[in-house]
């Protein structure tokens, strides 16, 4: 067994290596297995480290990787790579694949060519994110394939399987994470890589054109390829069954490791029925199961998504055996699982006590609970940031309201900051500034990074200058994407692959986008920082302020390349 | 050893190499073929907020959390964490901790009040007796360097002679892991951690 010290060890390690590997560089090497071409990603956690293990060795490799500067974009570029018969992969946050939806329904559609795999990572608990979707409906809405790992070797696996099943029905695949699989380390063993396999691309408009007249046919064959996918998901290796008893569990994914822990913390055996394939579900090996247990019990992280079908499933197969999860309150809706939690639920199912000890521990914690005050993350010692937001409160007088952003900077909104009075999702700031700058006469500020202001601040800006809302919006460039471990992004210079390359200029763009007061400041230079911002609200339309600085916590080579830049 | 493993929570700061030590464990683990199931926090926590790992060594384990009341030793890097984190002990969990706060920004804030070290000391002797404090920080930085705190933690925790894993390939761990200019700073470190831990 074997540390990854480095991550050519991803593209080194032979058939049958054991490495001590993240959830996410076991999807790395998986797609390395795969012969994947193309990898492409917009950072966010619990995904980034799926292409950054990628991007330090995609030269090696022979692959091509980048940052694209959004999900949607990353879906689009890794289909169009698809489409000519390579293996592509993307990967994104949870939230990133509703950036991405728009192309995602409609290329299920279209279908693709070479496997194409998204990898989406949900983050149940918020531990780094404004929401905690559960991106299987995303699977079911958009009528694609989805498969769901337990740990990281299973993700390796799956991403094979991802590639296979994506190449026989021509659809994009979902692979499913969550963070307790993208951020677990486990052993991993390698398998053989495959080689690359060119492809060319083949005109055939009739599919990919997505006019109404084709979308229509597109949806019919989009149905046959899933009732495919139903009599694959049939057979598919990756659903299991374990154990017996009359008790019965139904559960995937990382909920399934909850459950084999929680039987034995309460000494009760089941029979678990343990699903890879979350879309669609395995209909008839589900049927059949449900007719070998007298009660089942549905365990799975968020939203009710197998128990519902499961209760369809039964009543259809005309089973009456009880089915227990979430609807009757045994579960919780929210938040992540863990063995304790899944215990609870199962002890009120079968009436069995919980151990004394665990109901010790968490009597006694309640109290120590109590003294242990909080720490919520914050702004680092050094950020650049924290000059920005101050010089916001004393050119405003702490007066304006701050439509803030995603990104560390989202940190600012507490005290003794207090800048930020609305955070949604990426790029949301500029929308809601511009609105809420047309209902109130204090001064509306919005707040953006500047990876996020490539991702998704310019048609707002567009809008804004246009329709000429009234607001400062204040572009924090830190020169980096901090917040998912500093990606290189269009304002750096620099793509994932290392190729230096022409930076696309933040104020460029804010006047291509029809900004008439630009301003560029180091929000170090506090006087300075404080005029623009006092100067930008005395403006007439919308106005921006850049307050540029690197990253406190920018590595040496990158804070070279900064200097570089502003100098 | 039982079937859940020897069973690790790091709990401390972002920024005070939570994930650095819990690596280093891990990957010492496996050197001696050891199956090891890590779950780390990535991402916003990492910014000055709470950050715990669990570390699961051996056994026939699954989860990637650890069980509330079921961890054999809780390295808290900082005493609330450590304190945050003792819901996973039971009466033989070790507790090996730092005693030297860093003070939240919530306290500096006015909004709350940082515990007394009897406290917290007293909270968790509620759950076990096998207390480990050290002014971890004073001997890291005797050792080279404030930022090898954790390190001295790991040598405390490797001087109560539990951890299935042998010193030497501890050892190897750090050496592999940590950065070059800080190797001698972190083996020091080691060192201190383990004698000022020693009875």
């Amino acid at each position: 067994m074997y540390a990854l010290r480095d991550p050519h060890l991803l593209l080194e390690g032979k058939p049958g290596d054991k490495y001590l590997l993240l959830g996410n560089e076991a999807v790395a090497r998986g797609a390395l297995e795969a012969g994947v071409h193309i990898v492409t990603m917009y950072p966010g956690t619990p995904a980034s480290e799926i292409g950054d293990a990628i991007a330090q060795i995609a030269n090696v490799a022979g692959v091509y990787m980048e940052y694209s500067t959004n999900e949607k974009v990353a879906l689009e570029v890794a289909a169009g790579a698809s489409l000519v018969g390579e293996r592509a992969l993307t990967a994104m946050k949870m939230v990133g694949l509703n950036v991405a939806s728009d192309t995602l329904v409609t290329l299920a559609y279209a279908g693709v060519r070479g496997g194409l795999v998204i990898a989406s990572a949900d983050d149940p608990d918020c531990f780094s994110s404004q929401n905690e979707q559960d991106n299987r409906y995303h699977a079911l809405l958009a009528n694609i394939p989805c498969l769901e790992p337990s740990n990281p070797q299973e993700a390796r696996e799956m991403v094979l399987s991802a590639f296979e099943i994506s190449e026989e029905l021509q659809l994009p695949v979902m692979l499913r994470l969550v963070t307790r699989v993208s951020h677990t380390r486990g052993v991993v063993t390698f398998g053989q890589v495959r080689e690359r396999q060119a492809g060319s691309f083949v005109r055939d408009p009739k599919r990919l054109v997505m006019v109404p007249q084709n979308a229509r046919g597109g949806h019919v064959t989009l149905l046959e390829k899933m009732s495919n996918a139903s009599r694959i998901v049939e057979k598919s290796p990756h659903n299991q069954i374990f154990e017996a008893g009359s008790l019965g569990l139904i559960t995937s994914g990382v909920s399934y490791n909850y459950c084999v822990e929680a039987l034995r913390l309460i000494g009760v055996t089941a029979k678990i029925l343990k699903l890879g394939t979350v879309n669609p579900l395995p209909v008839e090996l589900i049927s059949k199961f449900l007719r070998t247990v007298n009660q089942v019990a549905v365990v799975e992280e968020l939203e009710p998504f197998l128990e519902l079908q499961v209760n369809a499933i039964a009543h259809r197969a005309a089973s009456d055996v009880r089915i227990l999860g979430k609807l009757d309150g045994f579960f919780p809706r929210h938040g992540e699982f863990s063995t304790g939690i899944v215990a609870e639920g199962l002890s009120k199912i079968v009436g069995k006590p919980l151990p004394q000890s665990y109901e010790e521990a968490l009597k006694k914690a309640v109290q120590a609970d109590k003294l242990a005050i909080p720490r919520p993350p914050m702004l680092c010692p050094g950020c650049p940031h924290t000059a920005s937001f101050h010089a916001i409160r004393v050119a405003t007088g702490g007066k304006a309201i701050v439509a803030t952003d995603i990104g560390c900077y989202a940190l600012g909104y507490q005290p003794p900051l207090c800048v930020g009075d609305v955070m949604i999702s990426m790029g949301a700031s500029v929308g809601l500034a511009a609105g809420l700058s047309k209902a109130m006469t204090d001064p509306v500020i919005g707040v953006v990074g500047d990876s996020t202001f490539f991702h998704a601040s310019i048609p707002g800006l567009v809008n804004a200058a246009y329709n000429e809302h009234k607001f400062v919006y204040v572009v924090l460039d830190n020169m980096t994407t901090a917040m998912t471990g500093h990606q290189p992004h269009p304002g750096t210079g620099i793509t994932a692959m290392g190729k230096v390359a022409k930076r696309i200029g933040i104020e460029e763009i804010a006047r291509a986008c029809g900004i008439k007061f630009v301003k560029v400041v180091d929000p170090f230079e506090f006087k300075n920082a404080v005029s623009a911002i006092q100067e930008a609200v005395r403006q007439e339309g919308p106005a921006v302020v850049v307050f540029r600085r690197p990253c406190a916590e920018l590595s040496h080579g990158n804070k070279v390349m900064a200097k570089k830049i502003l100098t | 050893m039982d079937s859940s493993g020897f069973n690790i929570i790091v709990a401390g700061v972002g920024g005070q190499g939570v994930i650095l030590a819990t690596e280093i464990l891990g990957n010492a683990a496996i050197r001696q073929g050891l199956g090891v199931i890590i779950s780390e926090i990535h991402g916003m926590a990492q910014r000055g907020g709470s950050v715990v790992s669990h570390v699961r060594i051996g056994g026939d384990a699954y989860s990637p959390t650890i069980t509330e009341g079921t961890a054999d030793a809780i390295l808290g890097l900082e005493p609330v964490e450590a304190l945050r984190a003792v819901k996973f002990a039971n009466s033989d969990t070790r507790i090996v901790m730092n005693s030297k706060p860093t003070i939240p920004v919530t306290v500096s804030t006015g909004a709350y009040k940082y515990p007394t070290l009897e406290e917290i000391m007293g909270q968790c002797r509620k759950f076990t007796e096998h207390i480990i404090a050290l002014d971890a920080f004073k001997i890291a930085e005797e050792a080279g360097s404030p930022l090898v705190l954790n390190i001295v933690l790991v040598g405390a925790l490797a001087a109560t002679g539990l951890l299935p894993m042998r010193e030497e390939d501890l050892v190897r761990a750090i050496k592999r892991h940590v950065p070059e200019k800080l190797l001698s700073a972190n083996l020091r470190a080691f060192e201190a951690g383990k004698n000022a831990a020693l009875p």
